[in-house]
């Protein structure tokens, strides 16, 4: 079968491909390295592959590759490093909400997709937008709990960088501000 | 519950303030995997590398007719393929993973690679290498594969009849009575005189109980690479949960031990099906003959097919009771399907045996269980490893005597109740904390004001004590190994061959020696899981690693502690009563030092370390000096003192149970705890919503509190799963729910959150009085649903899953029941 | 293959032997990785501009094929217009599939377990079909065949599904039934419309199912039984029973009709309601 050319943009990074046209975007993506994006079913029932394509969150096993040509993919490393963890992440670590980690990073990515459209979800709306991401270990409710922490810290932030742009004309400097140290927390006590 | 009862207060601790244990600290390993940095098994490539494929049987009994690979073979791409006959003697011995290396029985090893026969729906029968995954697929159509059907046995029942078809041939024990020649392993307990029990007993009631596959679902399929290392040792990279496996790899292939290395990777979920050898022998066949490195990835189907799954029992309780609510005499009868190949059917038929009473005193016992081989799915072990499926058993026959003697279910249970000090059916006296009245108290209380019933939606409440052990069989000698070392800057190491399975077991490690060290858990790192670097720590099974390591860990910290604080001391001035390790320093406090529970053969050497130091100095240093741990490390390491140090924990080591009376002691201890429900019937559609869900466990100690709550909310949706969704379906031995599609697991959306209580009685046998609650968590589950929906319904349901026919049945059933007004 | 317009498609679709649309892939990855249908061409629809948008005139609702799930879920339209198809699509899979996965792509695999085809069947939905030979349109009734089977050719496109826009006072209902309480194939589903006049009488009634026989299929004669009827709980109830006469499940799965019958009598019930309370929910 001839290649297809493709163009997969993966965090922020180009990659030019010639491709089977059978090649899943979940296959691609691990094959360039992503291995953060996870094969739990390639049949669309575990949520592990989860990415975002163009800001929605999908199931990479669902996708054939060349349909992402020219995308914006997001995979849950590109959110956040050991470094710069993001802030969802920095929320599972401390919640308890990862234990094996295998359906984190998929967690993570239909997390980003209710926060981005909803920054403050209900209970019931976070365990809708999971829904399509099994977990074996946990139960689920340390997760919830993470998501809920997440929500609350990305607010938190949000306003920060509001006051710190306002800031720019008066005094207050935006470190004063609560929550705009959004520094790693290491083994210290959880709230 | 009619009568609430206060709970007792619970025993003092007396322990001094901990800084490190029992706080929910983020665990070593959850940055790592929320970034997705974690590298699981399938995440690893090496250069050059081929890729393997499992050709597997897709009938469940036949014999292999015509098996020529050539066409595979000649494929462009294709390094290599393997049949069973290139492995003449390639067995895994399935029993007994680890240490002991038991011998298997006649005839019932798996073959690695199936030859003449096959005898399970997904039985390996060919291994392909490829350059490619693509083209390792397509090799597997050029297979050419004939069979002839056999006949098989498909259900437990009907192999131990004296004319079922031989799943083992003829050839397996041949002096096996009538209707034994299926038979995989039996197990009997006598105590005490149960005709006797039952003739003083008032009331005798009779129930079967059925409960079926069920499959592990882990998110992560079973996967790993494989290669030569330069000096021809055979590295295998891999998901388990047993680095131990080196040996059965070795054995198989006919090499020396020390010729092979097993990787652990972080595991994606095992729950008992990693703990199997799965892509091991595989891997390293495939990289012995290629010279190549070889990955192999399970698809999820492939993963159902391949691997265990929980056994299907039949469990008929026969108890007879006094109407004052006591029990005389318990007998039981248990029938499990081992399935195509042994494994650990023989040991979780003991622990299913050994628990199948329940957490109750019981004078008069007997007990026969019997598990049979079948051609369907191989059982073995997962989560539980036959408590849940006897706890499922024995706390539905509890309600249901309670029921029959119009008892309230709780005053019935704390008539029966074990106590510390009491013997178990076997006869092993319980010598920790027996929380069950707590547990079942307190989980019930926590259900709060029932839901009101409505015609259509009927509301019912349900709980179940369980008992469920950790630690392995301690005729196993089960033993475990911890390295803990200071480096010359403060920060601690810990190397152990302990698999993590998600549970957080590496990470209770490092907060172990960071409390006995006095260092902060950032400052703790750990290498583990490598059969050639760590020592080794056994398997990652029958919730025994947080009890063997974590002592071990103990141990180890303790060595090097009491060289700390011995140098400490001289370099403070003081006597080494007076120096406590905290927060990265050594300095002097008055009182009693900070040091944890430990087991007595540490304490003894801490106490000669103490009288020695005492004798070389007797000056008083300044309270509130402190010297940082990196200064008192180097002072040791420059005088040659030690600053690591390996130690060894050993299980107690018992004989087996007598073999005719099952008496004896098996396990090191137990797990008491209990799990309270609240569901809603649908009794027109059949639909069963969990309103309220609530597990109280005593846990001893809590290493890491976030841990612990992780594992009771995980096991508690499993062990619902296991009572509203799960059934992994086989018809004549096919498997009819290949994947994740058809076999459901819990959602974000099926059940609420379970509210977890957690108790500490300090008495456990880990360290700082810690048991084990990995297992337990589920055990009591799927029985607080079944007594919930008997309670909504007016009539039980005997077998799990409760799917909506059964439970139209049962509804229909119950229309007209009369029962007696809940006020609980 | 990714043409740039319809006709494009359309072309390649009655040219290319072997040649199968794709749009959100949720059932053909599926059925691509069984080896249960390889097709040698894959023919990308998703962008077809054609196949979206949810367009609403002064009589009817046109759904673009390509549309997704999750933009049926958010749509304004459909709120007002198609409860009952939101409520479909709200328990259909789960979110990543929802994103994804088209009502179109639903229709054409025409699984028994569909959720949007019941919605659909109830506000008497008609599907557009296109090849290069004309465009033609069918009503979804006739459409859905059997199990996986529709009356699409090979060389069809399907490019809208399209219905009239309900009564003002219509109200509806939707309920599936599962074994887990999402993400799953449903057990059951169970769709009504109504409408009636001031007096509390049926002037229409729509009751549709899927999962309970090989096709979705509308429950006629409990239609008919309920028309020019008062609402009142004996009618509905005996709707309910005609109702569950119309489902056809598997051997070994009789007690799907226990369960069509008492859904049918709780949505009536419900929809009825809404209707004594004057509101519209339609």
């Amino acid at each position: 079968m001839p290649k297809k050319k493709t163009v997969l943009r993966v965090n922020g990074r180009q990659h030019e491909l010639a491709l089977d046209p059978n090649v899943s975007l979940l296959q691609a993506l691990r094959d360039l390295g992503y291995t953060d994006v996870k094969n739990g079913c390639e049949i669309g029932e575990c949520g592990a592959c989860a990415v975002l394509l163009n800001g929605a969150a999908v199931n990479s096993c669902m996708v054939l590759a060349w349909q992402a040509n020219g995308a914006e993919i997001v995979t849950n490393a590109g959110l956040g490093t050991l470094d710069r963890p993001h802030p969802i992440q920095e929320a599972f670590a401390d919640a308890g909400a990862v234990q094996c980690g295998y359906c984190t990073p998929g967690m993570v990515i239909s997390t980003k997709a209710l926060l981005d459209r909803n920054p403050n979800p209900s209970e019931a709306e976070i365990r809708e937008a999971l829904s399509g991401n099994l977990c074996r270990c946990t139960g689920y409710a340390q997760i919830i709990e993470a998501v809920g922490v997440a929500a609350r810290s990305l607010r938190e932030a949000g306003e920060a960088s509001r006051m710190g742009q306002r800031a720019t004309d008066g005094s207050r400097s935006p470190s004063n501000s609560p929550g705009a140290d959004q520094g790693v927390r290491r083994g210290g006590e959880r709230r | 519950m009619s009568d609430r009862v206060t709970p007792k207060p619970l025993p003092p601790h007396h322990l001094p303030p901990l800084k490190q244990i029992g706080k929910p600290l983020r665990r070593v390993d959850a940055l790592g995997k929320a970034v997705g940095a974690t590298q699981y098994a399938a995440d690893f490539s090496m250069p050059n590398m081929l890729y393997a494929k499992v050709f597997r049987s897709p009938v469940p009994s036949a014999r292999i007719v015509r098996l020529d690979v050539s066409k595979a073979r000649a494929l462009p791409g294709v390094a290599c393929v393997l049949t069973g006959a290139d492995l003449p003697n390639a067995k895994l011995a399935t029993d007994m993973p680890g240490q002991t290396g038991r011998s298997a029985r006649k005839g019932s090893d798996a073959p690695v690679l199936a030859t003449d026969v096959v005898r399970f729906h997904g039985e390996p029968i060919a291994l392909i290498a490829a350059e490619s995954l693509e083209v390792a697929e397509a090799a597997l159509q050029f297979i050419d594969f004939k069979y002839e059907a056999l006949p098989g046995v498909f259900c437990p029942e009907e192999a131990l009849k004296p004319d079922s078809p031989r799943v083992y041939g003829e050839s397996a024990d041949p002096d096996a009575g009538a209707g034994d020649h299926n038979v995989i392993a039996r197990w009997k307990i006598r105590k005490g005189d149960v005709e006797k029990g039952m003739a003083q007993a008032d009331l005798v009631v009779e129930n079967t109980y059925r409960v079926p596959f069920v499959e592990h679902a882990y998110l992560e399929p079973d996967a790993g690479v494989g290669w030569l290392d330069e000096q021809g040792v055979i590295n295998l990279r891999i998901c388990t949960q047993v680095v131990e496996h080196f040996r059965t790899v070795a054995k198989a292939l006919g090499i020396p031990q020390n010729r092979v290395r097993v990787q652990g990777t972080m595991v994606g979920g095992g729950f008992g099906s990693k703990e199997d050898v799965t892509v091991e022998i595989f891997l390293a066949l495939l990289a012995r003959a290629t010279g190549r490195p070889v990955k192999l990835v399970y698809t999820r189907e492939e993963a159902f097919l391949a691997t265990s799954k929980r056994h299907p029992f039949t469990i008929t309780h026969r108890t007879g009771v006094k109407r004052t609510g006591r029990i005389t005499a318990s007998e039981v009868k248990m029938v499990a399907d081992s399935g195509a190949y042994p494994y650990l059917t023989p040991y979780v038929l003991l622990y299913a045996t050994g628990m199948a009473t329940g957490p109750y005193k019981i004078d008069n016992v007997r007990v026969d269980s019997v598990a049979a081989a079948t051609n369907q799915p191989f059982t073995s072990a997962f989560r539980g490893f036959g408590g849940p499926q006897a706890a499922f058993a024995y706390e539905s026959q509890m309600d249901e005597i309670a029921r029959a003697l119009i008892m309230d279910p709780l005053a019935f249970r704390r008539i029966n109740y074990l106590k510390t000090g009491e013997t178990t059916a076997t006869g092993q006296t319980i010598r920790s904390a027996a929380w069950s009245e707590e547990c079942a108290t307190r989980a019930v209380a926590a259900l709060g004001d029932r839901t009101p019933s409505s015609p259509t939606r009927k509301i019912g409440r349900g709980f179940a004590s369980y008992f469920q052990s950790y630690g392995r069989i301690t005729w196993f000698h089960d033993t475990s190994r911890a390295w803990v070392g200071m480096e010359m800057d403060g920060t601690v190491v810990v190397r152990c061959g302990v698999p993590d399975i998600g549970a957080g077991q590496s990470n209770s490690l490092c907060q172990i020696a960071a409390e006995v060290l006095g260092v902060s858990l950032e400052r703790v790192s750990i290498y583990a899981t490598d059969s050639a670097l760590t020592p080794l720590a056994g398997t990652s099974t029958a919730t025994r690693q947080l009890y063997m390591s974590g002592n071990a860990v103990l141990q180890a910290a303790g060595v090097v502690r009491a060289s700390l604080v011995k140098k400490a001391a001289e370099m403070l001035g003081v006597s080494p009563e007076e120096v406590d390790l905290a927060d990265g320093k050594a300095s002097v406090v008055h009182g009693p030092r900070s040091v944890a529970t430990r087991p007595s053969s540490l304490s003894s050497s801490l106490e000669e370390d103490d009288r020695t130091a005492s004798a070389s100095s007797g000056r008083q240093g300044e309270p509130g000096a402190r010297i940082p741990l990196a200064e008192v490390a180097a002072k040791c390491a420059s005088e040659g003192l030690p600053l690591a140090h390996l130690a060894q924990f050993n299980a107690p080591f018992t004989e087996g149970i007598d073999p005719e009376t099952g008496q004896g002691d098996i396990w090191p201890d137990f797990t008491f705890g209990a799990h309270a429900v609240e569901v809603a019937v649908d009794v027109e559609t059949g639909e069963i919503e969990v309103l309220k869900s609530v597990a109280c466990h005593d846990v001893g100690r809590a290493i890491n509190s976030a841990a612990v709550r992780g594992q009771i909310a995980g096991g508690s949706h499993q062990g619902l799963g296991y009572a509203l969704m799960e059934e992994y379906v086989v018809e004549k031995g096919m498997t009819k729910t290949p994947s994740l599609a058809e076999y459901l697991i819990p959602t974000s959306c099926d059940f609420p959150a379970t509210d977890v209580i957690v108790l500490e009685s300090g008495t456990g046998v880990g360290p700082f009085g810690a048991k084990g609650i990995g297992e337990p968590s589920l055990t009591p589950a799927a029985p607080a649903v079944a007594n919930a929906v008997a309670d909504a319904l007016g009539a039980r349901i005997f077998s799990l899953p409760f799917t909506p026919e059964k439970v139209l049945a049962a509804a229909d059933a119950g229309k007209d029941v009369v029962r007696p007004d809940p006020n609980w | 293959m990714q043409p740039f317009s319809l006709g494009d498609a359309l072309k390649i679709l009655s040219e290319v032997k072997d040649a199968e649309p794709i749009a959100g892939g949720t059932n053909l990855m599926v059925d691509m990785r069984a080896g249960t249908h390889r097709p040698r061409v894959v023919v990308d629809v998703a962008a077809l501009r054609d196949l979206h948008g949810i367009e609403v005139t002064d009589t009817e609702v046109i759904i673009g094929a390509a549309t997704t799930i999750a933009e049926m879920l958010a749509s304004p339209i459909l709120a007002k217009h198609a409860p009952v198809l939101v409520s479909a699509c709200s328990s259909f899979a789960n979110p990543l599939i929802r994103n994804r996965a088209t009502v179109g792509g639903n229709l054409v695999t025409a699984a028994p377990c569909s959720d949007t085809a019941p919605a659909l069947l109830t506000l008497d939905a008609e599907v557009k079909l296109a090849s290069v030979r004309g465009m033609r349109r069918v009503p979804l009734e006739k459409f859905l065949v059997s199990a996986f089977s529709t009356i699409r050719r090979s060389d069809e496109l399907l490019v809208s599904v399209r219905f009239r826009i309900p009564s003002a006072t219509a109200t509806s209902a939707f309920r599936k039934m599962g074994l887990r309480k999402v993400s799953c194939m449903a057990k059951v589903d169970v769709a009504v419309m109504l409408d009636g006049d001031a007096t509390g009488r049926c002037t229409s009634a729509r009751i549709a199912i899927a999962a309970a026989s090989p096709a979705a299929v509308r429950a006629r004669a409990a239609e008919a039984a309920l028309v020019g009827k008062m609402l009142i709980p004996e009618a509905i109830a005996a709707a309910a029973s005609l109702t569950a006469k119309a489902a056809t499940p598997r051997a070994g799965s009789e007690y799907k009709l226990r369960v069509v019958e008492a859904l049918a009598r709780r949505l009536l019930a419900e929809a009825a309601l809404a209707i004594e309370r004057g509101g519209s929910n339609a």
